[in-house]
């Protein structure tokens, strides 16, 4: 009886190893796509759903723009097949994790890459001369612009293209996916403009000039930055003369992109008789907000609670 | 659709008159069923051109409504519609040398050997040149005015004195699709020989200048030309990106005071496909390098290489290991081998700060006899402008007897991610031929204008 059992055991692991071979066989690897931010990484997931892989090359809730590049940042490169970055030198750290991976389908300009920013209406342009007595400012304009829901149809579109120049079989079912995505945040647009509609022409106080494109979405007015300049700690002069415009303007709420030590929000919301709202600017960085839609959520949730 | 129409219509007229009579005859219901699917298709064609015109149109009209961005105190227009419609599979053209996603196909030894199709798309609006940036260290050691009499400090012939230690202009851009290329021209203090106080002479020298080779086959990357070879942890590094004001006892014993620079050669490497990172690099140069090497010639050059892994941890952080070897001759044409083994750990919160590092190398060398040396340190930056650190040195010295150590405790302060002081007190003793104790001061001060690389681990 032994040596039947062991013979049936021995079968039945060739059938399983051949079903398995059969099955790997049957299903070719899927594209494997890079994202450099978290918000790209939400919005290509909702686009091409199970048809790719989709990767992210910077942790939830990490500040992107002091970033030290890893060599886990090049494995990803090494692998992927696309590329999606933000356009506006967010991410500009990817390009040297490029060069070193020895992946060139991923090199600046490539059909592979995808520059998802093609096409929005950028604010805040840098003009005249620019240098870095203007901090690490961002010369093509402010890179947050998917905190602008109206930007997102766009900011899709560029995606399910550069996807579909690299896999043209998979362009009907990208743009359907996409045609879903846009039906169920048509909705939750709606939602969140009417959450927020009683609080429209508020002045709003930032640690990081990381919101204007949300501003514009939901019709509030900047207040003011806590940062000198972008990248650049605030002076006490910059403080002294910010809280004393927050006091005549009545600001209420300061928004510390939660990747920030709140030391200073602190200290100007204490003394301008504001609260500190910590939130991430980013899908991810809070449990259960990995998904753009529910990112959002619970942006405009917080921050209507703040301004009550 | 007229225009169509007509075409057809000439088509079919030149057809006829081109036509033998007799063939006209036997062939003209053929012909006329031909016709009748060409102007089908054309007319098919024509359809399909106007939709996709209407609807690149209709974008166009959605691209140039978008509202405008508000005056402070006004409040925003409505947003676009959510329903942009972007050109779908059938519309968008696969540019020219775009292949569909690797590894769906396994690729062929052909394939594999044929230098990668590069990519000529340039893009709108950029200009195309290189970038600028412009770097100056300054450093200043002061010590006892006996040990500026023995000339034996850290910066020999330069104790008690302010120097630009390097004041360098580096370019650095892409070639053309296939290439990417950095040329470094530094200007420093020059170290006076042995023995010598500086008289504040400034030498000019390239210290990089190669060109990096980005589409080769099997992911390989290579570099020609003069440049800082990948070998240990901290040779790669420029001196004013050093962890501390100066480079561990032990590597510029082994390798002077700026370790393997502006060695000339050429060096490749690859990413190995496994599940962790695992980079390996080999490197042939002159060996123009005086203290380790020096014999200068490709006919006994310097081979360096490097095993360098990585592993990294959502909760603990980043480790990284190298292994590094290299043989070259002396310019008494002696053998000199070295290895070293480093290691880096680094651990940070997502909010970037407080950031803690560890990192250590050990070096040893064979040339008359065998000797080495290690050194380990700790930084603790807790804020972004604001770290301390301390580092531990113990090294033999080739050609020498005895051994030295010392002690390094530091603070930085970085006003901005473009400006650096440090201030670094050292305390070194040794034995036998290196028997001595010297107390130093330095101070530095850092500055980058223009672009600069970005931070690695």
């Amino acid at each position: 009886m032994a040596p039947r059992l062991r013979a049936l055991g021995l079968l039945a692991a060739i059938v399983a190893l051949g079903v398995t071979a059969l099955a790997g066989a049957a299903d070719p690897p899927r594209m494997r796509v890079v994202a450099t931010l978290p918000d790209l990484w939400s919005l290509t997931r909702a686009v091409a759903g199970d048809l790719v892989t989709v990767d992210v090359a910077t942790r939830f809730g990490q500040n992107p723009h002091d970033l030290e590049i890893r060599p886990s940042q090049t494995l990803l490169i090494r692998r992927a097949d696309v590329l999606v970055r933000n356009g506006l030198e967010e991410d500009a750290w990817i390009d040297p994790v490029v060069e070193g991976a020895g992946n060139p389908r991923l090199l600046r300009g490539s059909p592979s890459v995808i520059e998802a920013s093609r096409g929005i209406r950028v604010l805040r342009v840098a003009t005249g001369p620019v240098d870095r007595s203007m901090g690490d400012v961002h010369p093509m304009g402010n890179p947050h612009y998917t905190l602008d829901p109206a930007n997102i149809p766009l900011v899709t579109a560029n995606i399910v293209e550069g996807l579909t120049r690299v896999a043209p079989e998979l362009g009907a079912r990208l743009e359907e996916q996409r045609q879903n995505f846009l039906d169920t945040l048509a909705p939750a647009e709606r939602r969140w403009r009417e959450t927020l509609a009683p609080y429209r022409g508020a002045r709003i106080v930032s640690y990081h000039d990381s919101w204007p494109y949300f501003y514009q979405a939901y019709g509030f007015v900047d207040g003011g930055v806590i940062e000198d300049r972008p990248g650049v700690p605030a002076s006490p002069q910059h403080v002294a003369a910010l809280v004393r415009r927050m006091r005549e303007q009545g600001v209420k709420v300061v928004l510390l992109e939660n990747w920030y030590l709140p030391d200073t929000a602190n200290l100007v919301a204490r003394q301008a008789g504001a609260r500190v709202l910590a939130l991430p600017q980013s899908p991810g960085a809070v449990k259960g907000t990995q998904d753009y839609i529910a990112h959002m959520d619970h942006l405009v949730r917080a921050l209507a609670e703040a301004l009550r | 659709m007229r225009h169509a129409v007509h075409l057809v219509g000439v088509v079919v007229v030149l057809l006829t008159l081109a036509m033998p009579r007799a063939v006209r005859a036997e062939d003209v219901e053929t012909l006329r069923r031909q016709l009748d699917t060409m102007q089908r298709e054309l007319e098919a064609a024509t359809k399909r051109y106007e939709r996709q015109i209407q609807e690149l149109g209709e974008r166009l009209r959605q691209l140039e409504s978008r509202p405008a961005p508000p005056s402070v105190a006004a409040p925003p227009a409505p947003a676009a519609p959510a329903t942009a419609t972007p050109p779908t599979a059938a519309t968008v053209a696969t540019p020219a040398g775009t292949s569909p996603a690797a590894g769906a196909d396994t690729p062929s030894l052909a394939q594999i050997l044929t230098p990668r199709q590069p990519f000529a798309l340039a893009q709108p609006g950029r200009t195309l040149l290189f970038d600028i940036g412009v770097s100056g260290d300054f450093v200043a050691d002061f010590t006892s005015a006996e040990r500026e009499r023995h000339r034996d400090g850290t910066f020999a012939g330069r104790e008690n004195r302010l120097f630009p230690r390097e004041v360098s202009v580096g370019f650095f851009g892409r070639v053309d699709p296939y290439a990417s290329a950095v040329v470094r021209i530094t200007a420093g203090e020059e170290t006076p020989p042995p023995g010598e106080r500086s008289r504040g002479d400034f030498e000019v020298a390239v210290e990089e200048a190669n060109v990096t080779l980005l589409a080769l086959p099997l992911g390989t990357t290579a570099r020609l030309g003069r440049m800082r070879p990948r070998f240990g942890t901290l040779n790669p590094v420029h001196q004013d990106d050093l962890p501390q004001v100066d480079r561990p006892q032990v590597l510029t014993r082994f390798f002077g005071e700026e370790q393997l620079d502006a060695e000339d050669g050429i060096d490749a490497f690859w990413i190995l496909p496994l599940p962790v990172y695992e980079e390996i690099s080999i490197g042939v140069f002159n060996g123009d390098n005086e203290t380790a090497f020096g014999r200068g010639t490709l006919r006994d050059p310097l081979v360096l290489g490097r095993l360098r892994t990585f592993f990294e941890g959502e909760d603990w952080g980043g480790l990284q290991i190298d292994l590094s070897a290299g043989t070259g001759a002396t310019d008494d044409a002696r053998r000199n081998t070295v290895a070293g083994v480093g290691v880096k750990y680094k651990w940070a919160p997502l909010t970037g700060f407080p950031l803690m590092t560890l990192a250590g190398e050990a070096i040893y060398g064979h040339r008359a006899a065998d000797r080495w040396g290690y050194y380990v340190y700790a930084q603790y930056d807790w804020t972004r402008r604001w770290a301390a650190g301390l580092r531990w040195d113990w090294t033999e010295v080739p050609r020498l007897n005895g051994y030295e150590w010392a002690i390094s405790p530091y603070v930085q302060f970085k006003p901005s991610e473009f400006l650096r002081f440090r201030v670094q007190y050292k305390h070194t003793e040794g034995t036998r031929d290196l028997a001595r104790a010297i107390d130093e001061l330095f101070l530095q001060g850092s500055f980058i204008l223009g672009a600069h690389p970005t931070e690695r681990f």
